[in-house]
């Protein structure tokens, strides 16, 4: 390249926008990335359901927390990572437990830090406080944890999402749910 | 009943039509922020409880433009405290 064929070049500008910084979603495109990868994994609506309405206070309420992470209490059995089609069980997580009770067993999201501190991904003893200070009416005795990962959608929502739904309504009485897909 | 999700991937909750959802724009596995910073973990779940209540359409996503960038700096802060990250 000669000095006259710089000077008609544009300049390639180096600077690009930083993710971490701007507030986009840090890893763009995922629900693409997952479709390629995992063809027919994810479950897809085409209409939104009717918003359900808060029936009482959050003061007055009991909250139940429902989270894909993996996680379940150390003297439980894990779920299996290992399936290719997954795992269409769930476990429910006494929650009174504290971080030190936990464990995660789950392959497709990075969890080291909530390996540190479960509360990055199940803020378990974040949502005690509330009830303690009285933010939250309180807890039901159990939360619920499953792994996220399902090579059949269909069969997910008709075993664990139903049989988790049917758990928090008629078992633990649950008046708002707190959802953490991890 | 009334559900509220946090998500850090905006385009999976859109797809799946979540009827209330926050949004931060974290790493995945990062959704309440980073080990022991108790102050960014309640302000997740406040920002939650806040759209529980306040929400009139289903199909609501609520950004929270808390950068990552701002959250790790914290996190350095805390390590540099002595806190075990």
């Amino acid at each position: 390249m000669t000095e006259a064929d710089s000077k008609n070049t544009p300049a390639i500008s180096t600077a690009q926008t930083d993710p971490r910084e701007d507030g986009t979603q840090l890893r763009p495109g995922l629900w693409e990335t997952i479709n390629e990868r995992y063809p027919g994994s994810m479950i897809r609506k085409d209409s939104y359901v009717p918003l359900a309405q808060l029936g009482k206070p959050l003061a007055e309420a009991q909250l139940t927390l429902i989270s894909s992470c993996g996680v379940h209490a150390r003297n439980d059995r894990p779920l299996d990572v290992c399936h290719p089609f997954g795992d269409f069980r769930f476990r429910r997580v006494p929650s009174q437990l504290r971080h030190e009770d936990l464990i995660i067993h789950q392959l497709k999201y990075p969890h080291d830090a909530a390996d540190v501190d479960i509360n990055v991904i199940f803020p378990i003893e974040r949502l005690q406080e509330l009830a303690a200070e009285g933010v939250l009416g309180g807890l039901t005795d159990n939360f619920f944890s499953f792994i996220g990962y399902s090579m059949d959608p269909g069969k997910f929502e008709q075993t664990v999402a139903r049989d988790i739904a049917k758990a928090v309504v008629s078992e633990e009485r649950a008046d708002v749910a707190l959802l953490a897909p991890a | 009943m009334p559900t509220v999700s946090v998500s850090v991937a905006r385009d999976v909750t859109e797809a799946i039509k979540a009827p209330r959802a926050i949004f931060l724009p974290w790493p995945m596995g990062h959704h309440f922020g980073v080990p022991f910073h108790r102050d960014i973990q309640r302000r997740v779940l406040f920002e939650a409880l806040k759209l529980l209540e306040t929400a009139t359409e289903s199909g609501t996503i609520r950004d929270i433009l808390i950068r990552w960038a701002e959250v790790r700096r914290e996190a350095k802060t805390l390590t540099d405290q002595g806190r075990n990250l």
